[in-house]
């Protein structure tokens, strides 16, 4: 039996491979969702195929979705460092350069006030409430 | 497509949990998977120069936040690695600090953030491209 840490390593593992060959597997796409995802190759160049669309899109999530475990499970062992939401949000506008990034004191109040309805905010929604706030002062 | 490029005190600080800055650089980190979740193109990476340079390897049980994470290393191949000649020559910054503005230069994401202890070598080592330079 695999451990929660063992699993992510293992699948950062196969993220990282090198590995150019391809599996015809068993999964099973809606026939929909395959017409529509031909369409958009041929018509919207998403991707120059369905495969290639199917697969980087899959690495997308997959990548997404081990870089938020991991970040969970260093939480549950290092619970000191897991930064609040308004120190997530005062991140996310320094990388963007945006102004916020300057007002701790508006971030730490809107991601009060977020918070306050809405307990799954995320760092976006913080700067949206705070650029909202900011204009109606201004 | 966004890059976060980590320079040494970035790579040291998330690889310690003791670190007085392991939470300034973790947040952004979050803030990545934030993004990623609503769809934007992010990826968080080191150039190899600043790993050494840090003394972080990946085979030791340590550097596991960082594997964990998917901070993606950017190998010193042999054009960056001209580039970074380059750098050094023209600017005396260090060997890590060039590899790092090697990648900001041929980086051809939109956007290039960098968390740094040093945003001015940062600056020179990165020009002409402009960096968004987030301090830590």
């Amino acid at each position: 039996m695999m451990t929660a840490l063992e699993v992510l390593d293992r699948i950062n593992e196969l993220l990282d491979a090198e590995d150019s060959s391809t599996v015809n597997t068993s999964m099973r796409l809606p026939t929909a969702l395959r017409d529509a995802a031909a369409l958009a190759v041929e018509h919207l160049a998403v991707a120059p195929s369905t495969t290639t669309l199917a697969a980087a899109a899959l690495r997308s999530v997959l990548e997404t979705a081990v870089m938020e475990a991991a970040l969970q499970a260093h939480y549950r062992v290092h619970p000191e460092a897991r930064p609040s939401l308004a120190e997530v949000a005062l991140a996310l506008a320094a990388q963007d350069g945006s102004p916020l990034a300057g007002r701790p004191d508006l971030i730490e109040q809107a991601a009060a006030d977020v918070l306050a309805r809405h307990p799954d905010a995320d760092g976006d929604d913080v700067l949206l409430w705070a650029e909202a706030q900011q204009a109606a002062t201004t | 497509m966004r890059a976060v490029v980590l320079d040494n005190e970035a790579v040291q600080a998330l690889a310690s949990p003791d670190h007085d800055k392991h939470r300034v650089v973790v947040a952004p980190l979050a803030g990545v998977v934030t993004r990623r979740r609503r769809g934007a193109g992010m990826v968080a990476v080191v150039p190899t120069a600043v790993r050494v340079e840090a003394g972080r390897d990946r085979s030791d049980p340590r550097a596991a936040p960082i594997n964990r994470f998917r901070v993606l290393d950017v190998a010193l191949d042999t054009d960056l690695a001209n580039r970074a000649a380059r750098i050094v020559t023209g600017t005396g910054v260090s060997i890590a600090d060039a590899h790092l503005g090697a990648v900001a230069q041929t980086s051809t994401g939109s956007d290039v953030v960098v968390l740094t202890s040093d945003p001015r070598d940062v600056v020179r080592a990165s020009e002409p491209r402009n960096v968004t330079v987030v301090r830590i």
